[in-house]
């Protein structure tokens, strides 16, 4: 069935058609200048710059990276490790939190969506909430001190809250309450099918977030066998101003510091697996659409 | 009945008040006649939370360097910085096989990594959990061990570890001393870390260039450069990275050309003193000397020595290996110098030469790198700072495992040739590289294997020791054994340094249209930091400090 | 409550007196609450100090110091004591009894108001109630804490130096009576609404309590327990004292950010945020639209995805590459200026170029990260809202305008109110890297963040001061957030906050 286009709708489709394609360009154009300098040779990009096409083309860059492939394959590996466990119970928890919140019968939801609020603003800094970890539970070096502390942030409890309020409506809940569903059941049979679009988003979010941590590998890694993805290329990069630094004033000799086509390479060997991925997510936000337009 | 309830209760009040209202008087009075005995508490050692202290302090009364009881074992953490080499495990089970034996205890290395390292080095002291660590004055070893960072290791040397303190000397330790007390235990290696210039001899040479040995030489040999050839680079300088008093622009570290300063770059908040006469303090930035200099650092940028962007520049690490500049004029020393060498041999250059000399071959103040340059301390807090520092002595001063934790296992990680000369036996990606803990405080000059490459450098420290017995204090590093305590005057401190950043790099580097103007600017933003306060404060405790050494 | 009715029954016969229309029991307890903030008042002091020649001694107390201590203490300057004894141990403790004394404060005030002028809520007494109940419950662990205080110093002293004033027990009795008092009023009010307590509260919907166990478990690791290290704040840190008994200063940490050029670093701050938050929201919503409207597939998913990819650009890769398009001698932008006969650009040293390039750098890198909530939100309207308007004639732009915006309104409201707590947290890596040192640009590009940023870097042992800075960032954004919620919830309560 073909209707008709208004011409408002034409002229609406060129709109979003031409800007759609401008902001592509515009976001994916420094990435090609990443990938192109990853396989352009150090001394050329050093001498003339950047360029949208590789020069000199060569691989050595990369065969600077895997050639330790234990290292790097180790922190592929912890970091797949960490997206998916933080991810998966961070994500039930954020969706119970946000559940329990939006329950209209649950006298204090307002307080309790205070308290998770209030954390976002207030802060004791960083040095106890290391003393927490450090001392008080004695995690450091263990693989718990690094997913443990992301799974929740104030803003996605809220956001999903934000989601189920939209997407769930009161009344369902309230039959499925009078047919004697318990709250487990609701939650489980009705408000997580219809979430889809919500799920997806804030698993998206915490798992962007584990992927591009370094910080708590910093803090809390003894041992590199833990590392994260990016920790292990953030240090390589920060060796470099390191030791600038430091060795101003003693005679420290230096040890071989990443080149500039090593560091783009690195952005690339980072990135690339999440942007395999991120397509794959995509598939929920198409899929809402679909569903409403089968009902429709 | 309720009126006499309410009536009731504000008696109730009124006597709170009258019983209460007595307590805003000053306790002075009631003190009594116990001054003498307050007194006297106050002389005495601060008393301190951690038992450790108490143990240590019972330990030195015992006088004698009388046996450790090594019945338990402990196993040790020494915190050093750095990322860990790929062979932790190995080298640290080998060691550890040598310790239990000796004294009955283990040490685990933990590395702090690159990032964040300044920070995460504080936590490390704040947390406690670390036994040995590693300290250094560019970590602030002066202000930590007044802040009580680290025990006390007078009385514990000579108890536990006197073999040590014998390898280490008394002048050593004695630089490593904090408001009269030791608190780490320096390397046993003397080296020269003389700033200067690095330059590229060959292209000096080709085109008939002078040699940089003053400002007028530096400038005729960029200038040379230039001509011949327009497009070539000539410095990479930038911004101080590291938050000095001293410059705010790279720059002007060629300077230190022209002043015989006790310190490169001279002494912070834009004071200065020779050091010929280290206490004789005066003031550069408030000085003509000063508007002069920085009319020749605008000469200089707009001659195109620099970028015009160099303020913001973030890509200098390796200019001079790539040959993209002709010279480094900030933080270098003789290191860097044989870095640079081995940079252009492993690069392919072998017609590239690079040259280098430092300022204090040209003002005669040529000295030794300091003590606490390189050092060791037992963390306070430390559950067993008898076994650490007994630890540490084996460490350094037996043979055996001092090759160990420097150098990894021979034949595994490294090879000695006929002459001597270390050799990485995996070069291209090393397990373990040289001194591959990065325990640089652990060289013992007795048992250092040299690099190839230290031929070169140990003939550079020889001409700089000769160099050193001819000034005025023989090899005496004068700055370096200083600390400031800027408790009193940090909020004008901070301010200070705002103002360098925002008026002394421009100035420095060259990038405002009228000099004098900017002078005055800075000057005044100066003044109204408060930079006389810190002034203040900063010639008082020198004036003491070389009054305490004699630095007339 | 039975129980307790039949306990009590004289003392009820009394609260429940009629007096000018209401309850007695409710002005006897309002007075109560007068009385408690009159004895909270300075000028009585809750502890005193005896034995003062053993005492003072034992503390390292000497003759001059001790003509700055007083020999009793209110809650108000009970900190001053930890001053000038150098007792930093028990600072901590002072600290929390002022926090718990400003609660006490506030609910008894509040308390005492909303009886005078009888401001009732939508359920009767019971807001009246519950006010009157949090209040005693302060005033209670306020004097609990208190004597909890001497007790403490003594045990740590190993004497009876600390000695809690009459007032103290005074308060404790009164607040307790007065607070059975007002349970019980509040449990006949309660009968008649039909609402019901904490525990009654916990019985009806005993699994969503459980459904909060490991949020709770988890915040209060993460977030709660740390917090205590707000008193870091007001100490002058050094290792030999440590942590929690480094030498209470006061302000003084505050010093720095009075002496800094606050007005600016503020000013700079919000402005900033203010324009990524209202710039950054609307370019989310309208690439959102856009992205939901294509219908062909392909390009859908492929604009999306490259539109997210400036999100993965680290900070530290993108200052090299605005480096090398800024620079005068080689950059791009220069290169083509040049080409074309202009002259060259020197971005690094003209200030006012930067407000533009950083808000463009922050849209480059937000938008396609922060389009997904909005997508989400739009893809789960439901499309018999199209077909209908569709139906009714209403183009493309109307449909927009009358049904996606508002269903989008929300969720936008919520993410407004987010990011304005944290509008005195600047985007520190962003403005870090691509600023660095470059003093010449700090007038308009310097925040508040990476101004903390470098003070601390000045001083090894800023913990004091970073703690500082971060105290003022968030009572900041909580006076803004409280006060902006507060407007909505008044207009609208679904799309508060809290």
């Amino acid at each position: 069935m073909k209707i008709k286009k208004a011409g408002t709708t034409v002229v609406f489709e060129v709109i979003t058609y031409a800007l759609l394609a401008i902001g592509s360009i515009v976001c994916v154009f420094p990435f090609i200048i990443i990938l192109s300098g990853s396989f352009t040779d150090n001394t050329t990009i050093l001498t003339q710059g950047y360029s949208i096409l590789p020069r000199d083309f060569t691989l050595s860059a990369y065969q600077t990276i895997f050639r330790a492939p234990r290292d790097i394959l180790q922190a592929y590996k912890m970091t797949l490790y960490y997206t998916v466990v933080g991810t998966a119970v961070g994500l039930f928890m954020i969706t119970l939190t946000g559940y329990v919140i939006s329950r209209k019968e649950f006298k204090y939801r307002n307080q309790v969506s205070f308290l998770i609020y209030f954390t976002s603003i207030f802060g004791g800094g960083m040095i106890p909430w290391y003393l927490m970890y450090a001392n008080v539970l004695n995690m450091k070096g263990s693989t718990f001190a690094i997913w443990f502390p992301a799974l929740m942030s104030p803003f996605l409890v809220i956001l999903m809250r934000t989601f189920i309020v939209g997407s769930v409506p009161d009344a369902i809940t309230e039959s499925a309450k009078i047919d004697g569903a318990g709250h487990f059941t609701i939650f489980i049979k009705i408000v997580m099918p219809v979430l889809k679009p919500g799920l997806a988003t804030v698993g998206l979010f915490l798992a962007l977030g584990y992927w591009n941590d370094w910080y708590r590998s910093s803090m809390f890694s003894t041992n590199s066998l833990t590392w994260e993805l990016q920790f292990y290329l953030y240090d390589l990069l920060n060796a470099t101003t390191a030791l600038k630094q430091m060795t101003q004033g003693t005679g420290i000799s230096t040890a071989q510091l990443p080149t500039e086509s090593v560091k783009l390479a690195m952005a690339v060997v980072a990135t690339g697996p999440i942007l395999l991925l991120y397509p794959f997510v995509q598939k929920y936000f198409v899929s809402g659409i679909t569903v409403g337009a089968v009902k429709g | 009945m309720k009126r006499r309830k309410l009536l009731s209760l504000f008696l109730v009040a009124a006597m709170v008040l009258t019983m209460a209202g007595c307590g805003g008087k000053s306790a002075a009075d009631a003190m009594g006649e116990e001054q003498p005995d307050t007194a006297q508490t106050q002389e005495q050692e601060p008393e301190t939370e951690g038992d450790a202290q108490e143990a240590a302090e019972g330990e030195s009364s015992a006088a004698q360097p009388a046996e450790l009881d090594t019945s338990e074992r402990v196993d040790l953490v020494f915190y050093v910085m750095g990322d860990a080499p790929d062979d932790e495990q190995m080298v640290e089970d080998a060691i550890n096989e040598i310790l239990l034996e000796k004294v009955n205890a283990t040490i685990d290395m933990q590395f702090s990594t690159w990032t964040d390292f300044q920070q995460k080095y504080s936590l490390e002291l704040t947390a406690g959990s670390a036994d040995l660590i590693y300290i250094a004055n560019w970590l602030n070893y002066g202000q930590l061990a007044t802040s009580g960072a680290f025990e006390e290791l007078d009385d514990l040397l000579d108890t536990v570890a006197p073999v040590l303190k014998e390898t280490v000397g008394e002048t050593n330790l004695d630089m490593c001393r904090v408001e009269g007390k030791i608190y780490a235990v320096p390397c046993a290696w003397a080296e020269y870390v003389c700033n200067g210039i690095k330059y590229r001899e060959d292209l000096r040479e080709k085109y008939d260039l002078p040699v940089p040995d003053s400002l007028e030489n530096l400038e005729a040999y960029l200038m040379g450069i230039k001509e011949n050839d327009p497009n070539q680079g000539l410095l990479t300088v930038t911004t101080e990275e590291s938050q000095g008093f001293l410059t705010g622009f790279d720059a002007a570290w060629v300077f230190n050309l022209k002043y015989p300063w006790v310190n490169a770059n001279g002494l912070p908040y834009g004071l200065a003193s020779d050091y010929d006469s280290p206490a004789d303090v005066y003031d550069y930035w408030y000085s003509d000397d000063f508007a002069e200099d920085m009319k020749l650092m605008k000469k200089w940028a707009d001659l195109g020595f620099w970028s015009k962007s160099a303020l913001s520049d973030t890509n200098n690490s390796e200019s001079y290996k790539n040959g993209l500049c002709v010279a480094e004029v900030a933080g270098q020393n003789p290191n860097k110098q044989i870095t640079a060498l081995q940079d252009f041999k492993n690069d392919g250059h072998d017609d590239w030469k690079s040259e280098y000399i430092a300022y204090g071959e040209i003002t005669n103040t040529i000295y030794p790198g300091h003590a606490t340059q390189n050092g060791t301390a037992v963390v306070r807090g430390s559950k067993n700072p008898e076994r650490a520092l007994k630890v540490l002595e084996i460490l350094m001063t037996d043979e055996e495992v001092n090759r160990l934790v420097q150098y990894g296992i021979e034949g595994v990680h490294y090879e000695i040739d006929d002459q001597g000369i270390y050799h990485n036996l995996e070069p291209a990606h090393p397990t373990f590289a040289y001194e591959g803990f990065n325990t640089w405080a652990l060289r013992n000059g007795e048992f250092k294997l040299p690099q190839e490459t230290d031929i070169v450098l140990n003939e550079m420290f020889d001409k700089y020791e000769k160099l050193g017995e001819q000034t005025k204090f023989p090899n005496v590093n004068i700055y370096n054994g200083f600390s400031e305590n800027y408790d009193a005057y940090q909020a004008e401190r901070t301010a200070v340094s705002n103002v360098m950043k925002q008026y002394l790099a421009p100035l420095q580097a060259g990038l405002v249209d009228n000099v004098d103007a900017a002078v005055e600017e800075f000057r005044q933003k100066m003044t109204d930091a408060g930079i006389e306060i810190c002034r203040d404060g900063f010639k008082e405790q020198w004036a003491a400090y070389c009054d305490e050494y004699g630095y007339k | 409550m039975e129980k307790e009715l039949k306990l009590l029954p004289r003392f009820n016969s009394i609260l429940d007196k009629e007096f000018a229309g209401r309850q007695t029991g409710v002005f006897i307890t309002a007075a109560v609450s007068l009385l408690n903030i009159v004895l909270s008042l300075p000028f009585l002091s809750w502890i005193n100090l005896v034995n003062i020649p053993v005492l003072f001694p034992r503390l390292k107390i000497t003759r001059d110091m001790a003509e700055n201590i007083f020999q009793g203490y209110s809650i108000f300057n009970l900190l001053s004591f930890v001053k000038e004894s150098n007792q930093g141990m028990i600072g901590l403790y002072a600290m929390i009894l002022l926090v718990i004394l400003a609660a006490a404060l506030y609910f008894n005030a509040a308390y005492a108001v909303r009886v005078i002028f009888n401001l009732k809520g939508n359920k009767g007494n019971l807001i009246i109630y519950a006010t009157g109940r949090t209040a005693m419950i302060f005033q209670m662990m306020l004097a609990g804490a208190a004597f909890g205080y001497t007790v403490f110093a003594n045990s740590k002293f190993g004497m009876r130096g600390f000695q809690a004033s009459p007032v103290v027990y005074i308060v404790f009795v009164l607040s307790l009576l007065s607070y059975l008092a007002v349970k019980v009023m509040e449990s006949y009010e309660r009968a008649v609404y039909k609402e019901h307590g904490i525990l009654e509260e916990i019985r009806k919907n005993w699994v969503l309590f459980i459904m909060l166990i490991p949020t709770f478990v988890y915040f209060m690791i993460n977030n709660y327990l740390p917090m205590i290290g707000v008193y870091y704040a007001f100490t002058n840190f050094n290792f030999r004292d440590g942590l929690w008994a480094s030498p209470f200063i006061g302000f003084k940490n505050f010093d720095f950010l009075i002496k800094a050029d606050l007005f600016r670093l503020t000013r700079n701050t919000i402005l900033y945020n203010l324009v990524f938050i209202g710039v950054g929201n609307i370019l989310q919503i309208i690439f959102a639209i856009f992205v939901s409207q294509v219908t062909v597939k392909w390009f859908k998913k492929t604009s999306q995805t490259l539109m997210f990819m400036p999100y993965f650009v680290s900070f530290v890769i993108l200052k090299v590459l605005v480096y090398n398009i800024f620079e005068y001698q080689y950059g791009l932008i220069n290169n083509i200026v040049t080409s074309m006969g202009g002259d060259r650009i020197d971005f690094y040293n003209t200030p006012s170029y930067w407000p533009v390039l950083i808000t463009l750098f922050y849209l480059w890198k937000n938008i396609g990260y922060g389009m997904v909530v909005y997508l989400a939100t739009i893809i789960g309207i439901d499309t018999e809202y199209y077909e209908a308007a569709k139906v009714d004639g209403a183009n493309i732009f109307q449909q927009i305008w009358y049904i996606t915006l508002p269903l989008v309104k929300p969720t936008f409201i919520i993410l407004l109110l987010y990011a304005l707590g944290s509008i005195m947290k600047g985007q520190f890596e962003l403005f870090y890297q691509m600023i660095g040192n470059n003093g010449v640009l700090y007038n308009v590009t310097d925040i508040f963040d990476t101004y903390v940023y470098r003070i601390t870097m000045t001083q090894p042992l800023s913990i004091g001061l970073g703690t500082a800075a971060g105290l003022y960032q968030s009572l900041f954004g909580f006076i803004i957030v409280v006060l902006i919620n507060f407007l909505v919830k008044r207009r609208n309560p679904e799309y508060a906050l809290f």
